[in-house]
């Protein structure tokens, strides 16, 4: 499809956005050489949507930043992150996953917050084939009990 | 109804005989000869060329410039921006597509992304369409057929930039 073709699209795009795929988190600068698998990982697999600072889009993209470490605080969050679409279908294998998330979190992680354990690949394993029927309803199952206990990531996605 | 043909003709030609001579004739062929021969000398516009893609790879304006390998769309450098900067009037997108491009130069790949310029019309200079390394809408953040103005207040596609973000490990 060329770009004449994708313009016409546009209009029928856009109201998709906020299902784009949710996975990763950050990158510390545009011009930085990827000498860090996960990081290059990050690059090619999840930084065209979340951003080069895994920032997301707000109120389109959900931001990894911050936000995937305190997911990572409750075994449900964990839960959540592992089966939401972009790292449920993710074309990289568990332990490339599990070292990406790891990267993320430990790169852009939440201040003041103690760092999460790390996830393992068997761990990525046992989950992400079980993708989320209902992503948002999970989501906001999730962030209610986060608050419940402690600092939650934003609610409008 | 011959009679009638013969003296319709015999008419026209003495008509046409009456009017014109030789001399004319020659007159007019001179003008129109010296005229094509005089008309590539006449002024145009060859400012406009600049907007059209350069054949030679190592120029940004070409489709074939290196870092485009993964690209899909008109190029911002013949948009009245650069190889890596939107034209005025537009913004770049906030998310973007992936592809890894080798440099015949030194001799490594590099990671590059593919931003779109938004918030006007499509710009139509410098349409290139190559896609190495693209894989299917499935996969978006390596797909270029999705308008990726779509996270932009306004979505209307103008061009698209490229921009290195590192090189690529083996």
């Amino acid at each position: 499809m060329t770009r004449r073709a994708r313009a016409r699209q546009a209009l029928l795009v856009q109201g998709k956005a906020a299902f784009l795929p949710v996975v990763c988190a950050a990158l510390a600068g545009l011009a930085v050489v990827a000498r860090a698998s996960p990081a290059q990982d990050y690059m090619l697999y999840c930084m065209g949507c979340h951003g080069t600072q895994a920032q997301g889009v707000p109120g389109r993209i959900p931001p990894l930043a911050v936000s995937l470490a305190l997911f990572m605080r409750s075994a449900e969050g964990r839960n959540y992150v592992l089966r939401v679409p972009g790292a449920a279908n993710s074309a990289l294998p568990d332990a490339q996953l599990a070292a990406v998330l790891n990267w993320l979190a430990a790169s852009y992680g939440a201040p003041g917050e103690p760092a999460p354990a790390p996830f393992t690949a068997a761990e990525v394993t046992s989950v992400r084939h079980t993708p989320l029927a209902d992503v948002q309803a999970r989501r906001r199952e999730v962030l209610h009990a986060l608050a419940a206990s402690g600092a939650a990531p934003a609610a409008q996605y | 109804m011959m009679r009638r043909f013969d003296r319709l003709f015999e008419h026209s030609t003495r008509s046409l005989a009456q009017r014109t001579s030789r001399r004319s004739l020659l007159a007019s062929l001179g003008q129109v000869l010296t005229g094509a021969a005089l008309l590539p000398l006449l002024p145009i516009d060859r400012a406009s060329r600049a907007h059209a893609a350069s054949d030679s790879p190592a120029s940004p304006e070409s489709c074939d410039y290196w870092k485009y390998c993964a690209i899909d769309g008109f190029l911002c450098s013949c948009c009245g921006g650069t190889s890596s900067s939107c034209p005025p009037g537009t913004a770049a997108s906030p998310i973007f597509w992936i592809g890894t491009c080798h440099n015949a130069a030194d001799g490594r790949d590099y990671i590059v992304s593919y931003n779109d310029c938004c918030g006007k019309s499509g710009c139509s200079a410098c349409d290139c369409n190559r896609n190495e390394g693209e894989k299917p809408i499935y996969r978006p953040s390596r797909n270029n057929d999705l308008n990726w103005c779509m996270a932009n207040a306004n979505v209307n596609y103008h061009c698209t930039v490229s921009v290195i973000l590192g090189v690529a490990e083996k």
